[in-house]
């Protein structure tokens, strides 16, 4: 099995010309006349007492134009995407080193860093909670008025209890997952310009532009009619950019000096106020019959949720709900919670909770299996869902084979292709595999609204607008070919708006990978309305019937007369007036009130072979094989890219990738510390399998991307290290030292 | 050729009086600048002569966003001070572009080589300088040669079959 997508030919992405030639303007590469550079001052330290801030120094420096405090916020002082609990700039207290105290605006970056050292903030330190454990003990203080418990969630069925005593194989382990970088090329950034009228325009780059209208609304004191949020094109988001930025400090210094306002986060910046992905302890008690038929799961997870909430309560619902993954478990008991801490933010990452649920339920099931002495592929298949089973949290969902689907194609490849390297005296090879479910959508009983917009315009284009991000995603491919697909026109006649909420419809967030599915499913509902205007009014300018007419590249044809349109879009638009449909409508949700639970689900599995050497304990990646069932491949370029890209981005997480914190202060800043794979730590050869099919009947269409390739990867590598040589890692990154001292401690190397 | 004459002063420094002279050459144009002994080559060409193709991403020589060619030659833009490219021909990702696109660029675009695309400017600069020394290199050749050049969005995939797709097809005009 090979990989199945290729692009059609000459197919390229709408914004492909202008990334291959330097042309495109990221929102960071913009200037604007009379513009000022804005610099923010954080905390040096990740919990202190702000006693007093002094900012006249500052302000009298040359070029200076601006220094705000807290006190200089005309609205409310707070944002979080769920929970307004993250100061814009803080008052009293600060809680983590990313903590924002003032902010400049000055006529240099220079200038402003200047200033930033003038600023006398007077701090009195206080003592640290560098670990949820601690966070957690009866006696640590409070970090929030409400606690050091930012969200506690859990699901349960079945009685574990009376089933543990039925098991004959139990396994119990405690895995440990990293904080994670998402490392968008791009750092965060943006100019913000005042408009005549005390309007403002933000360009920056954000996972949602409604949203952060919002946000900045609320901080800003200003109606949101005022805000115009431009967020498109990004380089690179991940979930990253999808909570606030810099964009609170650009506007209020653009406000306050009535002058653009850049912010540009070096990555030292970046590294410090980004959110990162949640560090997690998962442990998991699970027990099987004796053909591997899992009777009990016992799940217990503890989330690192750093100084602010964000959207770390979704991520670990995520979390809890994907605890069984696509295995039907029927006694299962799983509780987590998340945690302040003074460390570092976490927050929303591409995956979403997934990732690390993942890797610790399959890697139980790789354990039980040889425990129980059964392959890998057949405890999954004793275990796997069916298509029409109901969810993980017992709710009603599209019915689906995908795992079916997955497991077989991970199986087909694992027989042709397992144990193709051979063992040498300083290296040893092995092979993992591993599947994984992942929910699209926000989940039952969670805003997740969308919807688009379909129009002829004035210059005779198909416009298509929705209120999405380009962050490198693919989107704007997927929107152009199913357009074309679905309106019959050419890829000429299409002009796609995103991005800009002065011009687009609200479409909900471009995240937890449903932004083909909105896309496609708001073509479904716009493309016959729209059709039928257009023939109607083509049909009167013609004097023909509209049954004889049809939309085709460059305009309207008529059947009878195949040489060309009939009419040009531009020649029909001219007296249409009514030249536009919209749709808005709720993203598929379970019919069953569980809140979170998910409605439609897509699926990946993963085959991985490495090389494990004997003397330095490095573990190599030799091959990847991606097997994804997510519908129909709308645009090939694009779903290779996410599917081989966040399967690299998985690699990291596994091999590499670790945002350590030594009392609540970043180790790395920087990548010459913290290191992401390059092109010499990644296999050279992928494979990407899709599998279109959906379940009959299925009328949901395409599902997203960006998510599935980066779940299966870990527990896969990990199996493949224990095929390779016998150790079982339950921690991330693996270390070479655990290799080093496995290998030893087993005598496999022969000289020792 | 257009001669331009330009003092630049720096966004990034306080020492605006000072300034030194210099010649050169970017993208086949000549100028002559005054500037600031603190600037960067990468800040004189995105801040000032508005050449936004090289990107920042690490500003520490880890990422090779920041790739152009001094004299033809691969360098980190945001490791040279600008004083250092005096007299010298800059070549970056704007000046790729002829009468069409580069083969490089083409076959980025065919392939797929890029998402996001923030690392793009400076990988085609990094392989058209391994192409240009190197038409048909190995897995052992493109793998050091791209080594200093981050990408965050495809895992490289797309960058790799870019580089064979023109590696091939030179073996194959060979033949
Ligand atoms: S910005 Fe120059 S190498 Fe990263
Ligand atoms: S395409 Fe986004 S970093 Fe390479």
């Amino acid at each position: 099995m090979k990989s199945n997508i290729v692009e059609k030919e000459g197919r390229v992405r709408p914004d492909g010309y202008s990334k291959v030639t330097g042309n495109l303007k990221y929102l960071t590469d913009l200037t604007f006349p009379n513009m000022l550079y804005g610099k923010v001052l954080r905390s040096p330290y990740p919990h202190a007492k702000i006693i007093s801030i002094n900012t006249d120094k500052a302000i009298k420096l040359p070029g200076v134009e601006a220094v705000l405090t807290y006190n200089d916020v005309p609205g409310m002082n707070r944002f979080g995407i769920i929970v307004a609990d993250q100061p814009v700039l803080c008052e009293d207290k600060v809680r983590y080193i990313g903590d924002a105290v003032a902010c400049v605006a000055a006529h240099s970056i220079q200038a402003a860093e200047n200033a930033l050292k003038l600023i006398e903030v007077i701090y009195e330190e206080l003592p640290i909670i560098d670990s949820p454990e601690q966070a957690l003990k009866p006696q640590a203080f409070k970090l929030h008025v409400g606690g050091n418990i930012c969200h506690q969630a859990m699901f349960s069925e079945g009685n574990i209890q009376q089933a543990f005593e039925q098991c004959e194989a139990i396994v119990e382990e405690t895995y440990e997952v990293p904080r994670q970088l998402h490392a968008y090329m791009e750092t965060e950034g943006g100019v913000v310009v005042p408009e005549n009228d005390g309007a403002i325009t933000v360009y920056a780059g954000t996972q949602h532009g409604y949203r952060d209208r919002f946000q900045l609304s609320r901080i800003l004191g200003l109606p949101e009619k005022m805000i115009r949020i431009v967020s498109s094109p990004m380089g690179g988001s991940f979930g990253g950019k999808d909570e606030l930025n810099i964009q609170p400090y650009a506007a209020l210094l653009a406000l306050a000096t009535k002058r653009p306002v850049k912010i540009h986060n070096s990555r030292t910046e970046s590294f410090k106020t980004s959110i990162k992905r949640h560090p997690m302890k998962i442990t998991v008690k699970t027990g099987t019959n004796r053909t591997g038929k899992i009777l009990a799961h016992q799940v217990k997870i503890i989330a690192d949720k750093g100084a602010y909430t964000t959207l770390g309560p979704a991520v670990l619902d995520f979390s809890i709900e994907h605890a069984a993954g696509p295995y039907i478990i029927p006694n299962i008991e799983t509780e987590g919670v998340s945690v302040f801490t003074n460390n570092g933010v976490s927050g929303e990452f591409r995956g979403f909770g997934g990732n690390q649920i993942t890797f610790a339920l399959e890697s139980q099931l790789d354990r039980l299996a040889e425990l129980l002495q059964i392959d890998p592929i057949e405890i999954r298949k004793i275990n796997l869902r069916k298509a029409t089973d109901k969810g993980p949290l017992g709710q009603r969902i599209a019915p689906t084979d995908g795992a079916a689907q997955v497991l077989n194609g991970i199986q087909k490849l694992y027989e042709k292709t397992n144990k193709q390297y051979s063992n040498s005296q300083w290296k040893r090879y092995g092979t993992g595999i591993a599947i994984a479910m992942h929910g699209g959508g926000l989940g039952f009983g969670r805003l997740d609204s969308a919807g688009g917009r379909l129009s002829l315009n004035k210059e005779g284009q198909i416009e298509i607008s929705f209120g999405f991000e380009e962050c490198g995603q693919g989107l704007l491919s997927v929107i152009e070919n199913l357009v074309v697909e679905e309106i019959g026109c050419s890829k000429e006649d299409v002009k796609i708006v995103i991005g800009d909420t002065a011009v687009v419809p609200s479409s909900g967030s471009i995240t937890a990978s449903r932004g083909t599915s909105v896309v496609w499913q708001s073509l479904q509902k716009l493309k016959d309305p729209f059709k039928q205007k257009i023939l109607h009014h083509a049909g009167k300018m013609l004097h023909l019937p509209e049954q004889s007419l049809y939309l085709g590249p460059g305009g309207v044809w008529c059947f009878e007369k195949q040489a060309g349109p009939c009419l040009t879009y531009k020649e029909c638009v001219e007296q249409l007036i009514d030249n536009t449909v919209e749709t808005s409508f709720h993203f598929p949700v379970t019919p069953d009130a569980i809140s979170g639970g998910h409605f439609l689900y897509s699926f990946g599995g993963v085959k991985v072979d490495v090389e494990v050497d004997l003397l330095t304990g490095k573990v190599k990646v030799l091959s990847i094989d991606h097997v994804v069932s997510a519908g129909p491949v709308i645009s090939p370029h694009g779903y290779r890219g996410q599917i081989e890209g966040g399967g690299i981005m998985s690699l990291g997480y596994t091999l590499l990738e670790e945002a350590k914190m030594k009392d609540a202060q970043y180790v790395a800043q920087n990548f010459d510390s913290y290191l992401i794979p390059n092109i010499a730590e990644v296999p050279f050869e992928t494979n990407v399998y899709a599998i279109e099919e959906l379940y009959e009947g299925d009328s949901y269409g395409p599902r997203g991307v960006g998510e599935i390739g980066t779940i299966a990867i870990t527990p896969a590598i990990v199996k493949a290290v224990h095929d390779a040589i016998g150790c079982w890692v339950s921690k991330l990154p693996i270390s070479s030292e655990e290799i080093l001292e496995h290998i030893e401690s087993r005598g496999m190397l022969e000289w020792i | 050729m257009d001669m331009k004459n330009r003092v630049i002063d720096n966004p990034f420094t306080l020492n605006e009086g000072q300034t030194i002279a210099l010649k050169l050459t970017i993208n086949d144009e000549q100028y002559e600048l005054q500037v600031n002994p603190t600037i960067k080559l990468i800040n004189l060409l995105r801040d000032h002569l508005n050449l936004i193709g090289p990107k920042v991403s690490c500003g520490i020589g880890r990422c090779g966003a920041c790739s152009v060619f001094v004299d033809g030659v691969l360098v980190n833009a945001c490791l040279l001070m600008a004083y250092q490219v005096n007299g010298k021909h800059i070549t970056t990702i704007e000046g790729l572009v002829g009468v069409t696109i580069d083969e490089v660029q083409q076959a980025f675009l065919k392939e797929g080589g890029f998402q996001c695309g923030y690392c793009t400017s400076g990988m085609i600069m990094t392989v058209k300088s391994l192409l240009s020394t190197n038409p048909d290199p190995t897995e052992a050749d493109i793998k050091e040669a791209l080594a200093g050049n981050l990408c965050r969005c495809t895992g490289y995939g797309g960058i790799i079959r870019a580089i064979q797709s023109l590696a091939k097809s030179k073996v194959a005009v060979q033949e």
